[in-house]
């Protein structure tokens, strides 16, 4: 089987005199998840929009596998927009089969799928409510199969945890990764970074209409490492300040963060040095978490422009 | 394509389904046609209660008080046959006052009476001493009589003058006294409303009618009626005329009104001819703006609750735009059709008097069928436009009234249109878009003569803003539909029109 692959080449979009989107690349593969991360204002929304047909970009290009969108049927695509778009007075079966019907499938088959979803994220009983008689996140839920009901082949998710409590939360991911396995491509934002950290192969952070991040999860961590240690004890460790070489990161209660400048001192004489001074209860490496990546990047860019 | 198809399904169900479908294709229509013809109802058929008494004061020697209950009773009966009116003469002969002039008047006419033979006699006598030339005395007999007889004449001539105004006087007692009493006769609901004649009536034709309510046009339209035969009948009568010719002359008429078609002419009914219209215009607003409505609620409702953003994600701006307009037009058709149904049952069942209306035709139900669709689309299309770029519901609704009125105020003319119904003026109206549904919808059944070529003409003007509009519409609700929050301005509007 070929992989389906999108490329978004030099994407710019206006809004009156607000730029938007400046000049934005990527390239996601099937079988990938590919994270769409910002703050607030962005552009994440308005550039899954723009995959999804619904604005056009001013500039620059869309391509699904080598063809531009605007040529490509909608069936092929799954959209969970970021606020909630149903029907409230609607009945939740009835409007999912309604919303199945508009890509192409028949009335039997989006029944079938509806229940069957609905069924995975614990609906089927409310398969005969009116929309306006659920909860919130219920209503996430529902958004959220009116996305995949129709089996697309890219699946684009604005904030899809928003509103779900764990175990929901992990239900969803059970369903994604599933999607992942069948070579399909899933674009998400969110601001849960743990989420993307668990989900993501692939991020792109964009801050004020540009790429500032962009690559593989995996790559991306391995930059960012800091050669960072947490160090935690049952007695105090204030001492740590006085060795040589060491970097104080954060310090708490017999606990602190720290970082060694490698021409000093290594982390095997860092070891001799505290020997018998502590009672250690935990050592690690620290991972950046995409959290402290993004906080820093994101502060970085912003200060300088 | 198959999308318009299934987002006008959509439409079409989830409304067909609502409450207020049902309640703006059964209830409305029938509390409409209701509040139009109850007034028609009540004033045709109320109940006659009891038979109505009105007093009449008659100043003159005409025994008119007769004469009026007479005729009354000729015309005016109650279901069981009796007479629906009788007359009362109001009597003053318990009034103090009055009697006592009126013992002094008969002295005054006893007086003139003696007098008068007393004149007659000499008179006579005198005569006679013309005649006998052989009397004794004669010279001074004929001086001295004639003496009697001027001195006589005078007094005759003084008693008279005196018993005229004593007369005067005594009318003009009677008829205080009369009115005092028919007052408050009226007062005590006794009498329904009263009559005064005066002494020439049939000469002048003054007469007074008083009653607590004279704004009663159908009383006041029947004695009127009467009465004026009754006094012609007397000034003939006083001309010498044969009593039998007369009855011929006074033969009351009936006018049955006609109104001249290509096919022929029909009788002529106002209520049919002026309410039928009526209802036929209300109908057709009610389905342009039904199904108008909803098209614009829908519009809105999806923008604000985000669904178009689902929808625009399945289906492109030109299907959901498409499809809406299909479905919806497709459920006002069903309204309409459910309407004419309804109609045909209602003539079925000899409710509606078919035969009598000429307009209920299968050619202006085609019209009615071309003037909804048409209607429908030029108001829908600027619905869709204005939902799309109205930021909140409250601002839309305004204009949706706004436009409401401006398609119902034909309406307010249609005296106007019903007097003539191809007068410039209308003619004019009806070509303006907003218009032209209401304005041909009344004024195809009230023209005399077909009106092929302005409906032509209308057709034609109202399907080009229709493209106009569907155009403008098109182009807007793409980029417009997601914005939120402000107005856009005008610059804006073209700005969007030109991007998309
Ligand atoms: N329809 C629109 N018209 C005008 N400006 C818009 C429109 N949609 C978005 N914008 C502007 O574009 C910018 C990016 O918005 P966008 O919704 O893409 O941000 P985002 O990254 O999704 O933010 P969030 O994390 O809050 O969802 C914002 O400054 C917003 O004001
Ligand atoms: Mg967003």
């Amino acid at each position: 089987m070929e992989t389906n692959i999108l490329e978004v080449n030099q994407v710019t979009k206006w809004f009156f005199e607000n730029q938007v989107i400046n000049k934005l690349s990527f390239k996601v593969k099937g079988g990938e998840t590919f994270g769409l991360l910002g703050p607030n204002g962005a552009g994440k929304t308005t550039m899954m929009r723009m995959i999804m047909n619904i604005l056009q970009p001013d500039e620059g290009e869309i391509l699904y596998n080598g063809i531009a969108r605007n040529k490509i049927k909608s069936l092929h695509f799954g959209y969970l927009p970021e606020e909630r778009g149903l029907y409230p007075r609607a009945y939740v079966l009835e409007m999912l089969i309604y919303f199945g019907t508009l890509n192409n499938l028949s009335r039997r088959k989006a029944e079938v799928e509806a229940i069957r979803y609905m069924d995975r994220l614990g609906m089927v009983d409310f398969s005969d409510t009116r929309i306006n008689a659920l909860s919130k996140g219920m209503q996430q839920k529902i958004q959220l199969i009116a996305a995949f009901l129709h089996n697309p082949d890219v699946l684009i998710l604005d904030e899809p945890f928003a509103g779900l409590d764990p175990i929901n939360q992990i239900a969803l991911r059970d369903i994604l990764s599933e999607y992942k396995k069948e070579n399909k491509i899933l674009i998400i934002s969110t601001h849960q970074m743990e989420q993307a950290e668990k989900l993501c192969d692939h991020i792109c952070l964009i801050n004020q209409a540009k790429v500032i991040l962009d690559g593989k999860l995996s790559q991306i961590k391995k930059k960012y490492r800091e050669n960072a240690y947490s160090i935690e004890a049952d007695n105090s460790i204030a001492f740590l300040h006085d060795i040589k070489g060491i970097n104080i990161v954060e310090e708490n209660n017999n606990s602190c963060k720290f970082t060694l400048s490698h021409d000093n001192i290594s982390i095997s004489k860092f070891f001799e040095q505290i020997k018998g001074r502590v009672k250690m209860r935990k050592f690690e490496i620290v991972e950046p978490s995409l959290h402290d990546i993004f906080i820093k990047l994101v502060q970085e860019q912003t200060a300088k422009s | 394509m198959r999308n318009i198809f299934r987002i006008a399904r959509w439409e079409f169900i989830s409304r067909f389904r609502s409450r207020s479908f049902l309640f703006n294709t059964f209830v409305s229509p029938l509390l409409f046609t209701a509040v139009l013809t109850l007034p028609i109802f009540i004033f045709q058929y109320q109940p006659e209660v009891s038979t109505k008494l009105v007093g009449v004061i008659d100043l003159s020697d005409e025994n008119i008080g007769q004469n009026l209950q007479d005729e009354l009773n000729r015309y005016y009966r109650l279901k069981n046959r009796s007479p629906e009116y009788m007359i009362l003469k109001v009597s003053v002969s318990n009034s103090k006052p009055y009697s006592r002039m009126l013992k002094e008047y008969r002295e005054i006419i006893a007086r003139k009476d003696s007098i008068n033979s007393l004149y007659n006699q000499i008179k006579d006598q005198r005569t006679e001493y013309y005649k006998n030339t052989k009397i004794p005395n004669r010279e001074y007999v004929l001086r001295s009589s004639y003496e009697k007889l001027q001195i006589t004449r005078e007094e005759k001539e003084l008693v008279q003058i005196e018993s005229n105004r004593f007369k005067t006087a005594l009318d003009s007692l009677y008829r205080n006294e009369a009115k005092n009493m028919a007052d408050s006769l009226l007062i005590t609901e006794v009498l329904n409303s009263y009559l005064v004649f005066t002494r020439d009536f049939t000469k002048n034709g003054n007469m007074e009618y008083h009653s607590k309510n004279p704004g009663d046009f159908r009383e006041t339209e029947r004695l009127e009626k009467i009465l004026h035969t009754i006094i012609i009948k007397k000034r003939i009568i006083n001309d010498n005329v044969e009593r039998a010719k007369l009855r011929k002359w006074l033969n009351p008429i009936h006018i049955k009104k006609y109104q001249l078609f290509a096919e022929g002419q029909k009788e002529w009914n106002f209520y049919l001819q002026f309410y039928g219209p009526l209802i036929g215009v209300f109908l057709l607003f009610m389905a342009i703006f039904t199904s108008g409505g909803y098209l614009f609620s829908s519009v809105l409702l999806e923008k604000s609750n985000r669904v178009i953003e689902v929808l625009l994600s399945y289906a492109n701006s030109r299907q959901i735009m498409g499809g809406k307009i299909l479905g919806l037009g497709f459920l006002g058709l069903v309204q309409v059709l459910i309407w004419f149904t309804l109609t045909l049952i209602l003539i079925a069942s000899d409710i509606i008097p078919a035969q009598k209306i000429n307009y209920l035709t299968l050619t202006n139900a085609l019209y009615f069928l071309i003037y909804f669709s048409l209607g429908f689309l030029f108001y829908g299309s600027i619905f869709i436009t204005i939902g799309s770029i109205s930021p909140n519901e409250y601002d839309a609704q305004q204009i949706n009234q706004f436009l409401r009125t401006v398609a119902i105020f034909p309406v307010l003319l249609s005296l106007i249109v019903f007097t003539d119904p191809n007068s410039t003026l209308i003619r004019t109206l009806s070509y303006i878009p907003f218009l032209t549904p209401s304005f041909m919808i009344m004024r195809i059944p009230l023209s005399a003569v077909p009106i092929t070529m302005d409906i032509y003409i209308t057709i034609i003007i109202l399907i080009i803003s229709i493209i106009g509009i569907i155009f403008v519409a098109g182009k807007i609700f793409r980029v417009a539909t997601l914005m939120q929050g402000k107005r856009p301005t005008l610059t804006e509007l073209i700005q969007w029109m030109k991007i998309s």
